[in-house]
């Protein structure tokens, strides 16, 4: 369905530039809406799931540039020269959101794992989802993994039931918090049980003036700029 | 002009069959079929697969044990509201399945209008089977209250009549006339709101949430399959194809069996009604 949406979407693109070879499109990971539009407003940027726009670039989807949410989507594509070298342009962090009433007094990582909690993941295979699990692997409270009611298939779902109020806990992404700010209350994850979510910024060849100006944006003040706005925090290495 | 006309009417009739049929065909030729069975041993399928098979039946009985007596009601009772309470009951059949889930969460929900009431029995409907149930109840039970309805209503009230002077109380007109004459169309639409339940999608995924092994049916376990293992996916939606074509075929034959085994209706009408 993912896949469907985002084919159509750059058919479309493709329809409506189809006399202007300099239109520059950019695939994005969903999570950088209101970054990777803000920076060259020339640019047509598609956003779906990393994987998804992985496997329309490697089907031949004629984007410039790929923002990839994480690292594996990569490296297939690495491996067949269908992009150029990545660059880590920016991190993320894991952040816990419980509903703005917080019922079941989460208050703490080590809360997920009381019995009872109804906590809400993302499914196995969306970058989300891995992230979480990893986390509380790092955490040593894999415990937690039995009090999950629902694995979601995007962010989305994660955020939308704990606003709702019917599960107590979920784990997202800290940029995605500030959609749902009236209805969930999220606090951070401790450092040392961060796993490392990078952004990854790729050329698709062949590579274009356009590309290569939207890349030195990004990674320039105005991005940085952007980025932070956003809620993401500088690039670590990795 | 004759001819023109009838050459538009069967190229009409082509291309929907065509746009229809190729879909389904499609899945069918992306799995081999040998693969299909392989696909289906998958832990996660046969697990959807059961949770599907489990929660449909339970919801099932639910719109029989509810939905038979009072579709009988509806068709024998005329009453001021009547046509807004069948529409009501009829309004799942259009509601968009996303508006079906949010309403089963703003009804039973945690922080639902019933929230606090279920609470104190102890009751947290969201992310269990019982989510499931009640989302595939909302969203089937139209189907056989309509046809239940109409089956009742189609049943000759002289019939009953007879049945009352010849001194049968309201419940043996009931069993013994008026359910045996409207069978056939309760098990048209019995077996369409079967069918209709066992696709359900997005209410389930709204209401009840996705966990494989709990609340994940066979429609949420093809769309978790998606980015991961398509040909899970495939195997399970092939799967479904069947089923839900061999219910469909159900429907047509229902009919016509249930007239041939049950000749007293057709002798007693003409004795009863004259």
């Amino acid at each position: 369905m993912k896949r469907l949406a985002v084919l159509a979407a750059v058919t479309a693109l493709a329809g409506c530039g189809g006399g202007d070879d300099e239109q520059l499109v950019v695939f994005a990971a969903s999570s950088l809406k209101g970054v990777a539009d803000r920076i060259d407003p020339a640019a047509e940027v598609v956003f779906a799931g990393s994987n998804d726009l992985a496997a329309q670039i490697r089907d031949g989807a004629e984007a410039g540039v790929f923002l990839s949410a994480s690292k594996q989507p990569l490296e297939a594509l690495r491996a067949d020269g269908s992009v150029e070298l990545p660059i880590v342009f920016a991190s993320n962090r894991l952040v816990i959101i419980v509903p703005a009433k917080n019922a079941a007094e989460v208050n703490h990582i080590v809360d997920l794992t009381r019995k009872g909690v109804k906590l809400v993941l993302g499914a196995e295979g969306v970058p989300i989802g891995d992230y979480a699990r990893e986390s509380l692997e790092l955490a040593g409270l894999g415990a937690a993994l039995d009090n999950v009611v629902s694995l979601e298939e995007d962010v989305k779902g994660v955020v939308g039931k704990v606003a709702l109020g019917e599960a107590d806990a979920g784990i997202v992404y800290s940029t995605d918090v500030t959609a749902a700010a009236n209805d969930v209350l999220s606090f951070p994850i401790s450092e040392y049980f961060q796993p490392t979510i990078s952004y990854y910024a790729a050329i698709v060849p062949p590579a274009s003036d356009a590309a290569e100006s939207y890349l030195e944006t990004l990674l320039g003040a105005e991005g940085k700029d952007a980025l932070r706005r956003a809620g993401f925090l500088p690039a670590t290495p990795s | 002009m004759n001819r023109l006309f009838q050459l538009a009417l069967a190229s009409a009739l082509v291309v929907a069959v065509a746009f229809l049929a190729l879909p389904v065909l499609a899945i069918f030729l992306r799995v081999p079929p040998g693969d299909l069975v392989t696909q289906l041993a998958d832990e996660r399928a046969r697990a959807a697969l059961l949770i599907s098979l489990k929660t449909s039946l339970i919801a099932h009985v639910f719109i029989l044990l509810v939905g038979t007596p009072a579709a009988y009601l509806l068709a024998n009772r005329a009453f001021r509201g009547r046509s807004a309470v069948v529409s009501l009951l009829e309004l799942p059949l259009v509601l968009p399945p996303a508006v079906a889930g949010l309403g089963l969460l703003a009804a039973f929900g945690r922080s639902g209008l019933l929230g606090g009431q279920l609470n104190l029995l102890g009751l947290q409907i969201p992310f269990t089977q019982l989510a499931v149930v009640l989302a595939i109840c909302f969203v089937a039970s139209p189907f056989y209250v309509r046809s239940a309805l109409s089956a009742f209503e189609a049943v000759d009230p002289a019939l009953l009549g007879a049945a009352r002077t010849l001194g049968a109380g309201p419940f043996r007109v009931f069993s013994r006339v008026a359910l045996p004459l409207a069978l056939p169309g309760l098990g048209a639409g019995s077996t369409l709101a079967f069918a209709r339940g066992l696709g359900e999608f997005g209410a389930t995924i709204m209401f009840a949430g996705s966990l494989p092994g709990r609340t994940q049916t066979a429609p949420l376990a093809i769309y978790d399959a998606l980015d991961e293992d398509f040909d899970v996916a495939l195997a399970l939606g092939a799967l479904l194809v069947v089923v839900s074509a061999a219910l469909l075929l159900a429907v047509k034959l229902i009919p016509s069996w249930t007239r041939s085994s049950s000749p007293s209706t057709t002798l007693s009408a003409p004795f009863v009604s004259r």
